[in-house]
């Protein structure tokens, strides 16, 4: 097996690294957000034969498995130049929806709602999943895990193994679905829809009947102006498996849209000094103009809120009611409230959960023509799917054996690095006067970026000390070391 | 007595990958329980030992101990009550905890977590450490002995 030299990534892989700096008066003048890249396993991949990578690549992130299983699968059908036929590009689908189900379920009522069920300035003792089960009643706790729970056997009967899924293969998917087992998943799809509907539920009585809350979702303190990237279907509306991908700038306009390799058209990654990270931006609104916000900054998001700018409409009734009401209640379009995008979340998750129950139901989805085999020789394929946080992308090339030379892995973070780094600056601008740092300072700036739900710690995971560390250091006017806020 | 044995970790991190190497060497045995591997801490791991009277945890930890030293541990232990920075970030002890809290009757009664002590993760290898290695052959063995001392138990 190859060994790769991952640096600087450590135990504590995911350190966060907030500096933030004083001026004279004791304002934030600027801040900054670090963090290790995802690197590392695009080498990792070179030498594999590609019909390996999407049961290789789902155990780069235990949490992420699905997405990076389906966009190396996408980008397999590439390489090997076939496309799956109706059953298994269904079959797919539903496995990619139920994940989505299972994912945005667990950022909402684990990362997301904690804050707003507790409290932003509550106990840090209190603001986690546990204190939120605790405040909203453990009979509501249960069915939420439970209604999860069969989001996640979905994704293992049709994945073929559970928490690894195998069943990809290039021009399809290997597990056919029996009528016994369609039945079941219609049945447990039913009741992920109810935790959609709940969970919207919860959103409206906790954060949207609340003022206080409404004045930080809707407020400037949470707000970054860029533009937006997502995936739409052949209708303008919302899909995740595979469309085609919009862009639109701060103010709404389309920039432009593309498929598979045509993303080196209009993506390029700037290097910063001071981090790890790259930072994406759109080359064809220019060169790079730095990590500004505003008309003509060619800094964009993608995730679910960047989804609900550039869609025309969702694909699901339900779905579709909520989103109408959520573009009411900001009224101009595009939505710059980051804190929206727990909000933009809830609605894809009540989304996904009706395209599984869609997809459940359709008779094409039992039938046993699930693959193409693939007759040409292999090259290079590029995989873009809508994974919950965002746009993802995969980039391989293969020799003439199908063996991995090359890999590009794009995620979902790296497309939001600038605007996070925008939103934690604000909310430390905000909430930072004259020198006073309050105890909950910490916490508002977490909340900044939260909402992106950062894959910081995609390759390993902690037993203790809370998961991903988070390092907040305030510098004052001369540069020394004023005070230091951690989580762990 | 229905008792599971999850092991947890990446299978191609280095050290990372030791508590799934305790599963793989187990079913290679023929341990006479349910096993399960997870690849992180999540709440799969909830779902996967609801239902049994004992479960059995491996996992690999980095706690500044001596590489390859074996510790055991409870829930209440390991249970850090930190706000998250992301969803990637849910620990064993608030899977646990919650599960407690949601699902008292069917969470197991009796709940033993083992943790390795890691050498080395910096490096996408299926090579672990010596010192990790040796400690995986004392975890095989123990939960061998913890699975038949429950069922003479049982």
């Amino acid at each position: 097996m190859k060994k790769i030299e991952i640096s600087p990534i450590t135990r504590l892989e995911g350190h966060g690294k907030i500096a933030i700096f004083l001026d004279d008066a004791g304002n934030v003048d600027d801040a900054f957000f670090q963090t290790v890249e995802f690197r590392g396993f695009e080498k990792f991949l070179q030498g594999m034969p590609m019909e390996e990578v999407p049961r290789t690549v789902s155990t780069v992130c235990g949490v992420c498995r699905g997405v990076h299983f389906t966009a190396s699968m996408k980008a397999s059908d590439g390489v090997f130049g076939v496309t799956p036929p109706p059953a298994g590009r269904k079959l797919r689908e539903l496995f990619f929806n139920a994940h989505y189900v299972e994912d945005h379920s667990v950022i909402l009522y684990a990362l997301g709602l904690p804050d707003f069920v507790v409290g932003p300035e509550a106990n840090p003792a209190e603001r986690n999943v546990v204190g939120l089960i605790n405040a909203v009643g453990a009979d509501v706790g249960r069915e939420v895990l439970r209604k999860r729970g069969l989001a996640v056997k979905i994704f293992e009967l049709l994945g073929g193994k559970p928490n690894h899924p195998v069943a990809a293969i290039p021009g399809g998917w290997s597990k056919q679905l029996s009528e016994e087992e369609r039945k079941q998943i219609e049945e447990w799809s039913e009741e992920l829809v109810g935790l959609g509907e709940l969970t919207l539920k919860v959103f409206e009585d906790v954060v949207l009947k609340n003022d206080k809350y409404m004045e930080l979702v809707t407020g400037d303190m949470y707000k970054v102006e860029v533009g937006y990237m997502g995936s739409v279907d052949e209708n303008d509306n919302i899909t995740y498996y595979d469309g085609t991908q919009k862009i639109i700038d701060s103010e709404g306009n389309l920039v432009g849209s593309f498929k598979g390799k045509e993303y080196l058209d209009f993506i390029s990654e700037r290097v910063q000094p001071w981090t790890y990270l790259k930072f994406p931006y759109q080359k064809k609104i220019g060169p790079w103009k730095g990590i500004v916000e505003g008309p003509g900054t060619n800094i964009y998001s993608v995730g679910p809120l960047a989804r609900m700018n550039i869609v025309k409409g969702m694909d699901t009734p339900l779905a579709q009611k909520h989103f109408e009401k959520f573009h009411a209640t900001f009224g101009a379009k595009p939505v710059h409230n980051v804190l929206a995008y727990h909000w933009a979340r809830a609605i894809e998750l009540l989304n996904a959960a009706e395209k599984c129950l869609q997809l459940s139901r359709d008779p094409e989805i039992t039938s046993k023509e699930t693959w193409n085999k693939p007759t040409s020789c292999p090259g290079e394929g590029v995989g873009v799917i809508e994974a919950p946080r965002g746009t993802l992308i995969h980039h391989y090339c293969t020799d003439g054996k199908g063996i991995v030379t090359d890999a590009n892995l794009i995620v979902a973070t790296t497309h939001n690095n600038a605007p996070i780094n925008l939103a934690v600056k604000k909310a430390a601008k905000h909430f930072i006067k004259n020198g006073d740092v309050s105890p909950a300072m910490l916490n508002y700036v977490e909340m900044a970026f939260r909402p992106y739900d950062l894959c910081l710690a995609c390759a390993t995971h902690t037993v203790t000390g809370g998961g991903s560390p988070l390092l907040v250091e305030i510098f004052d006017k001369d540069g020394k070391l004023y005070k230091t806020l951690k989580n762990f | 007595m229905k008792t599971v044995v999850v092991g947890i970790g990446n299978p191609y991190l280095q050290d990372d990958r030791a508590g799934v190497v305790v599963i793989e060497r187990l079913e290679e045995e023929g341990i006479g329980c349910q096993t399960e591997m997870v690849l992180t801490v999540g709440f799969e791991v909830m779902d996967k030992i609801k239902g049994y009277d004992q479960a059995i945890i491996v996992d690999a930890c980095m706690l500044g101990r001596e590489p390859g030293e074996i510790l055991e541990v409870n829930v209440d232990d390991i249970f850090t009550t930190h706000a998250l920075v992301n969803s990637h970030a849910v620990t064993l002890g608030t899977t646990l905890k919650t599960g407690s809290i949601c699902f008292p009757d069917e969470m197991p009664a009796n709940i033993r977590i083992l943790l390795i002590e890691v050498k080395d993760i910096k490096e996408f290898t299926q090579q672990m450490s010596p010192e990790v290695e040796a400690a995986v052959d004392i975890v095989v063995e123990k939960i061998k002995t913890m699975v038949a001392e429950q069922a003479v138990a049982g």
